[in-house]
């Protein structure tokens, strides 16, 4: 048996070995600089003020993970069906007193459609990143991606708009003709790995039971299979063979997380089967995750973090009933779970309704009272049904940045 | 179940098309000439070099895929009619085959090579589109609601699409928030996510310089291959939207840059 050092040398010797072709891993990230340095392109930097923290990589390579003044680009399948995907971040960055916007102004990476459909192309793909990371870049924060495919994407066009020297000049003629630069981040940073590196302050925050709680992880395939070499990997998590996220997060708040043979398995999202032709992913989903995770691993919840895997997992299961599989496997996000642990409101901040499979089975062995937070929350719904202003997270953006994107009370635009 | 209608599935034995030997179905003038002009495209794409790289026909691709456990699809199939010079055999494996795929990358991490199988997936059904294919047009048929909201707001799922009439093997608990789905979303402590028809509120100046992307970029023209009313009706949208950014420009006194 290799241990975590002998397996990450062998995939190294591996990845720069592959006599078969050509082509050998690199890291873009050192020709982005180069770049920059020519004026060819704006890196948008890491600064002190995002207080960074290192991780390292498949290959052991160095990444910057900044904690604080960040843009969060948001996923538009969470903020459509999972929005306290969304709201449970948001108010650990509250907790944590992180500063960040979440604004109207931005785009979803649009990749869900391209993956899906074929309806789009590579440069249109890359103006669309760069035009969201340019928001940040004008903002002086630093995007938080909080989609799994939308990083792979990203990771995608930044090679793409890094080695392509026609997408980079048609992307960058794009961007002028919107008085915008041809801005790239430093790193492509998924909120995962924003969470596994807040994990002990997050753990620090548990008051509900976790010790009984057993979880099944579905690693996302667009966080570690898109670009590989970008995803964390630590030694003492998962033996170093897996991503340490959401791993390591859910044995530091102290649930056990359980193995099952297809973890390696996709979700069975498949972009365009999601949502015109289900009978494909929910059998996938039903067959290949949920059953063994149910009868492998025992687990109480599966935890996963992206959206893609979440809404599939998650609304794949209530038509198992009619063959039989009745598994009815609560599925939350990494950060939902963390959030519980720490004592959010399931309704009101977790938003746990929005979720198809049954939950009030995991909050009671966590230790909610299940039937005072339901009344709670439909005392809450009946006072906004008569009018009363919702609970915010932040102060709302003003009506003017429904039309126009204002950073510090100017509008910032070229037409 | 229809939506199945336009993806591989095995016949009686003998009766599927073959997906490797040219010349196995008929040929005409035109379909000739489609062929050719599809297999030029997709092997002077810049990507083409990048992504085929080679191939062993180890298979490990296609035993760690999900769509080949439920169609009739193989990545190394398609690797391999990637690689060859066969434009027939190319349009063929893009009337059906490429739509099965799941594009989740793992054909990609298993493969020794280094291919991009996944992208040169990708590829194929980006010329299906652009070439107006009839695969392309009945497999995105139940597509356009998601396209109209991608092409005008950027975002692809909004609350009111969970429909029951559509959505009723998600369950009860799916489908029942559309009863009152208003007070739901505000109860979301987010303001921009207190809508029901986008997944966020997008601002106008948003939308409208990701429609300035799709134009340039030649996204527009692509999607008019496959339903020009479809663009008709983005179009008139962003022109309503056009004018109303003036008027807002005039109410809040934002001036000519």
């Amino acid at each position: 048996m290799l241990n975590a050092d002998q397996i990450r040398d062998v995939i190294n010797q591996r990845a720069q070995a592959r006599t078969f072709s050509d082509k050998k891993v690199h890291d873009v990230r050192e020709e982005m600089w180069r770049l920059h340095d020519k004026g060819e392109l704006v890196v948008i930097p890491i600064e002190k003020k995002n207080r960074p923290v290192e991780v390292e990589t498949l290959f052991g390579w160095k990444k910057r993970i900044p904690t604080d003044y960040l843009w969060h680009h948001k996923s538009c399948g969470q903020c459509g069906n999972i929005p306290g995907y969304p709201a449970s971040l948001l108010w650990f960055m509250n907790q944590f007193k992180t500063h960040y916007l979440n604004e109207p102004h931005q785009t979803s990476c649009t990749a869900w459609n391209y993956h899906g459909s074929g309806t789009s192309n590579p440069v249109a793909l890359a103006a669309v990143a760069v035009r969201n990371w340019h928001r940040a870049y004008e903002t002086g924060t630093f995007p938080l991606i909080h989609c799994g495919t939308s990083y792979g994407d990203y990771k995608e066009m930044r090679k793409l708009l890094i080695e392509n020297r026609e997408v980079r000049e048609k992307v960058r003629d794009i961007m002028h003709h919107m008085g915008k630069e041809l801005a790239i981040p430093e790193e492509i940073v998924h909120y995962s790995e924003w969470v596994h590196v807040k994990r002990n302050d997050m753990a620090g925050m548990v008051k509900m039971k976790l010790d009984g709680i057993t979880a099944a992880v579905h690693e996302p395939c667009h966080y570690y299979k898109m670009v590989p070499e970008d995803a964390i990997y630590e030694k003492d998590t998962n033996g170093g063979q897996r991503p340490a996220p959401p791993t390591a997060l859910i044995q530091a708040l102290g649930a056990k997380v359980a193995d099952y043979s297809t973890w390696y398995d996709c979700c069975g999202f498949g972009f365009r089967h999601i949502l015109t032709e289900r009978e494909f992913s929910r059998s996938f989903a039903t067959l290949r995750k949920i059953k063994p995770m149910v009868e492998e691993a025992h687990a109480d919840v599966a935890i996963t973090t992206d959206t893609g895997c979440v809404t599939t997992l998650d609304k794949s299961q209530w038509i198992g009933k009619s063959h039989g599989m009745d598994y009815m496997l609560p599925v939350l996000a990494d950060v939902q779970l963390a959030a519980l642990a720490a004592g959010a409101h399931p309704y009101k901040i977790v938003q746990i309704h929005w979720h198809s499979s049954p939950t009030d089975s995991l909050l009671e062995k966590m230790g909610f009272d299940v039937a005072y937070y339901k009344k709670d929350f439909n005392s809450y719904i009946e006072e906004l049904q008569r009018g009363r202003e919702p609970d915010m997270l932040y102060k709302p953006h003003d009506e003017m940045e429904k039309y126009f994107a204002v950073n510090k009370g100017h509008v910032i635009m070229d037409n | 179940m229809t939506v199945l209608q336009n993806l591989p599935r095995r016949g009686p034995k003998g009766t599927e098309p073959s997906m490797v030997i040219g010349g196995a179905r008929p040929r005409d003038e035109k379909t000739e000439e489609l062929a050719a002009k599809i297999f030029s495209e997709f092997k002077s794409d810049f990507r083409y070099k990048e992504y085929v790289l080679g191939c062993i026909n180890c298979g490990e691709c296609t035993t760690g895929c999900p769509a080949a456990r439920f169609y009739n699809f193989s990545p190394r199939e398609m690797l391999q009619i990637a690689y060859q010079d066969d434009p027939l055999v190319l349009l063929d494996a893009m009337q059906e085959k490429i739509w099965a795929c799941c594009q989740c990358y793992t054909c990609n991490m298993r493969c020794r090579f280094g291919n991009d199988i996944a992208g040169i997936i990708s590829v194929m059904r980006e010329l299906a589109v652009r070439n107006g294919l009839d695969s392309a047009k009945e497999v995105l048929k139940p597509y356009s609601r998601i396209l109209l909201a991608v092409m005008t707001n950027g975002t692809q799922v909004s609350p009111d699409m969970i429909q029951p009439d559509f959505f009723a093997d998600w369950g009860p608990f799916a489908v029942a928030k559309q009863t009152d789905i208003k007070t739901l979303r505000k109860a979301i402590p987010i303001d921009v996510l207190q809508v029901t028809d986008s997944s966020w509120e997008v601002s106008m100046q948003t939308s409208l310089e990701l429609f300035q992307i799709y134009t340039e970029s030649g996204v527009v023209d692509m999607l008019k291959s496959i339903d020009p009313d479809l663009v008709e009706m983005i179009e008139d949208i962003v022109d309503e939207w056009k004018d109303e950014f003036e008027e807002m420009k005039a109410k809040y006194g934002v001036g000519e840059a």
